[in-house]
């Protein structure tokens, strides 16, 4: 099923509904057109009368009739071996890859992407500096880690210090504005500031897998229409816990929730890299063999998040606020870097107070 | 971008056989039910169905994305909610005010710590009435150990409606009066709806059928389930089968507190973990069944003190506080047992300001 996440259909270019400008690679889409299934219009010469004697012989989509051998397939329809090689031309054409220069990607890329810092100069050290927008970060830790403060913690600080709205979406019921007000009061004693960064924090509860399918679906449509008007544009999508919704389909002898597993990476990545949002989610953690600590949902999800952080507690005292965190996946720092934060009452990730108490 | 088909949410094999027919996306599937159901090989009503769920539009399916809270919104949803007061002040102020509406939370320890005590206690809690400070709520108590007894009940809620009497005599507030003539035993036991499950599957089939229960008895506040760890902890032969009904069961409940907001208690047992060098005691069920309520409060024993920790929580400090199970239920220390159970006067002083605080 690994295979089928990359597919993606539908969106050729002609009924592409996002602006031209939005960095994404014709490539991934071009593929993906392969599995349409033929239709009259599709192109020209592709009749009607050739789609049905087509379809008597089991040729289907796009890809079954770029896959078979002509000549038969002309015998076998009574087709002419002609009009079949120029609609398969036309098919090609239509579906290949298009090649993109890097330099072209390079300056497409200074354009778009953006940083955002996570309100900790420890945690951004280790991330190079924040979130990288389009690209998809996860969090991994154990119970009460502080994935929840953490994500919390960053959510504000984009909210106020960068002004710019936060989408997040609660899959455990994990959030409390409460939490988010205490936060915000330890960055600003303004009550109109603390008002302004609550309204661009937006809380989703979603419980299930196949909501959040519906809800990403919203949101690429409100994207695309509000990327026409102008407004504040999102630049952050919280999904606390990703594995939460997943968790349900896995296991036991169903093969459902790899197949929803796969899709719901899918949709994240492109959502990131279409829109130039920064995705953030979390993960729980699974221990192998003796005791090592590693994120949870297995192989086929390690190739989701581009970078990867694995947080823990330093010690075995429950009331410790310090926290080991260590990258785990990164393609741009060396990872098995390791850090350490404070997840407090105050500000989330003080760690300043970690620096004067006690030097990591 | 078109919606794959594989993200709606259809039957496994009605799925399948539409991808192997070729329909990929939602875009494809723009046909009518005789035309699907002859391209795909399923029956018309199969058509049909799957065609409304794809187009749920046509039916005024609401968007998601509307229901959206901003923090500011859900902030004031917070501040107006009451809370589920425990009858210890201490375990109040550890979890920030009592049991929160709208969130689960898992009781943890260890045999005849106190756990069922502390449900029996919150079911009668919750029916406090709304003037001295409480929901005013209906209970739904699913009792999975057949530990549920009703005449300790009885005498957690004696103490609770003597305690709201004496708040009655000393304020002589009409209100409080009012209130106090339906705020009675017979009506604390006729508001607890006690269901008992035998096994897990019974246990999922009532957690299934709960929403329809909810829509019915729409004052439900608090939902026990005392506990979840025992109907999981045997007869368990595929352990990836119970991490996933585990895990569906934990976004049910969840789901269930967001839309009827109400608190969901949930009880589980502890275990002993080996580790390299030490073994401790953990909650039992696992570590992915950690992440399924927001607040846990793990029960222990230290000498013969009764301690509640606060091990993981989204607004309060992790911490640790005393606690005691007296003739009246799950109270605060500080008072040598015979002074609890000889003289109500005397702890009562100490529990009305704290009452009248409430929202």
């Amino acid at each position: 099923m690994t295979g089928d996440g990359c597919t993606h259909v539908g969106c050729r270019r002609g009924s592409l509904d996002l602006p031209s400008n939005s960095g994404f690679l014709w490539k991934a889409w071009c593929e993906s057109g392969a599995m349409v299934i033929l239709r009259e219009g599709l192109c020209p010469g592709l009749s009607a009368d050739m789609i049905r004697s087509l379809k008597m012989n089991n040729v289907k989509t796009v890809v079954d009739l770029v896959a078979s051998d002509l000549e038969e397939l002309a015998r076998k329809c009574s087709l002419s071996y002609k009009s079949l090689v120029a609609v398969r031309r036309v098919l090609l054409a239509r579906y290949s890859a298009f090649p993109t220069n890097a330099a072209d990607l390079y300056e497409e890329l200074k354009g778009s992407t953006a940083i955002l810092p996570t309100g900790s100069n420890r945690l951004d050290f280790l991330l190079d500096s924040g979130l990288y927008t389009g690209e998809v970060t996860e969090i991994a830790g154990p119970t009460a880690s502080g994935k929840t403060q953490m994500c919390s913690s960053i959510a504000v600080n984009v909210a106020y210090s960068l002004r710019q709205r936060v989408l997040y979406i609660d899959t455990t019921g994990g959030v409390t504005a409460s939490r988010l007000l205490q936060l915000l009061q330890s960055q600003t004693e303004q009550e109109a500031e603390q008002v302004a960064s609550l309204q661009r924090i937006e809380v989703v509860h979603v419980f299930d897998i196949y909501k959040l399918f519906d809800l990403l679906q919203d949101l690429r449509r409100n994207i695309s229409q509000q990327l026409l008007k102008s407004g504040e544009p999102l630049r952050l999508v919280i999904i606390d816990s990703a594995c939460a919704v997943l968790y349900p389909l896995l296991g036991g002898k169903q093969t459902e929730g790899m197949a929803a597993m796969m899709h719901l990476a899918h949709e994240l990545q492109m959502l990131a890299h279409d829109f130039s949002l920064a995705v953030l989610i979390t993960n729980f953690v699974t221990k192998e063999g003796s005791d090592e600590v590693r994120p949870a949902m297995g192989r086929s999800w390690s190739f989701v998040p581009r970078t990867r952080i694995l947080l823990e507690r330093c010690d075995s005292e429950m009331e410790s606020e310090r926290r080991v965190v260590s990258l785990a996946k990164s393609p741009r720092q060396p990872t098995n870097l390791q850090v350490q934060v404070q997840i407090g009452c105050q500000g989330t990730l003080d760690e300043n107070k970690v620096v004067t108490e006690s030097p990591a | 971008m078109q919606r794959e088909v594989g993200s709606l949410p259809l039957a496994p094999t009605l799925r399948t056989k539409l991808i192997f027919a070729g329909f990929r996306t939602v875009e494809d599937l723009a046909i009518d039910a005789n035309e699907l159901s002859r391209e795909a090989g399923i029956s018309e009503e199969e058509a049909l169905e799957c065609l409304q769920i794809i187009h749920p539009g046509s039916c005024g399916g609401t968007s998601l994305l509307s229901q959206k809270h901003t923090g500011l919104t859900l902030l004031e949803q917070e501040q107006a909610q009451g809370f589920i007061i425990t009858f210890c002040s201490a375990v109040d102020d550890l979890l920030g005010g009592g049991i929160h509406l709208n969130k689960v939370t898992e009781i943890c320890g260890p045999p005849g710590v106190g756990k069922t005590q502390l449900c029996m206690q919150l079911a009668v809690d919750v029916q406090i009435p709304g003037c001295f400070g409480g929901v005013a709520g209906e209970v739904v108590y699913i009792d999975t150990e057949n530990s549920f007894l009703v005449e300790r009940l009885v005498d957690i809620a004696n103490a609770c409606v003597e305690h709201c009497e004496l708040i009655t005599q000393s304020n002589q507030e009409d209100e409080h009066i009012k209130a106090m003539q339906t705020f009675t035993l017979q009506n604390i036991l006729s508001r607890i709806y006690i269901f008992r499950c035998h096994d897990y599957v019974e246990l999922l089939a009532q957690i299934h059928f709960l929403p329809v229960f909810l829509e019915q008895h729409s004052r439900v506040k608090l939902i026990i389930v005392d506990s979840v760890a025992f109907p999981f902890r045997h007869a368990f032969e595929d352990l990836s089968l119970r991490t996933r009904l585990l895990n569906t069961l934990a976004q049910q409940m969840i789901s269930m507190a967001k839309e009827h907001d109400l608190a969901i208690i949930m009880t589980n047992q502890m275990t002993t973990k080996i580790g390299p060098r030490d073994s401790m005691l953990v909650p039992a069920l696992g570590d992915s069944w950690g992440q399924a309520a927001s607040i846990r409060l793990i029960l222990t024993w230290e000498n013969k003190q009764r301690l509640a920790t606060l091990q993981k929580s989204p607004c309060q400090k992790t911490a640790t506080v005393p606690f005691t199970i007296t003739h009246q239920g799950f109270r605060d220390v500080g008072f040598p047992e015979h002074e609890v159970n000889s003289s109500q006067c005397e702890i009562n002083p100490r529990k009305r300001p704290r009452n009248d605080d409430e929202p």
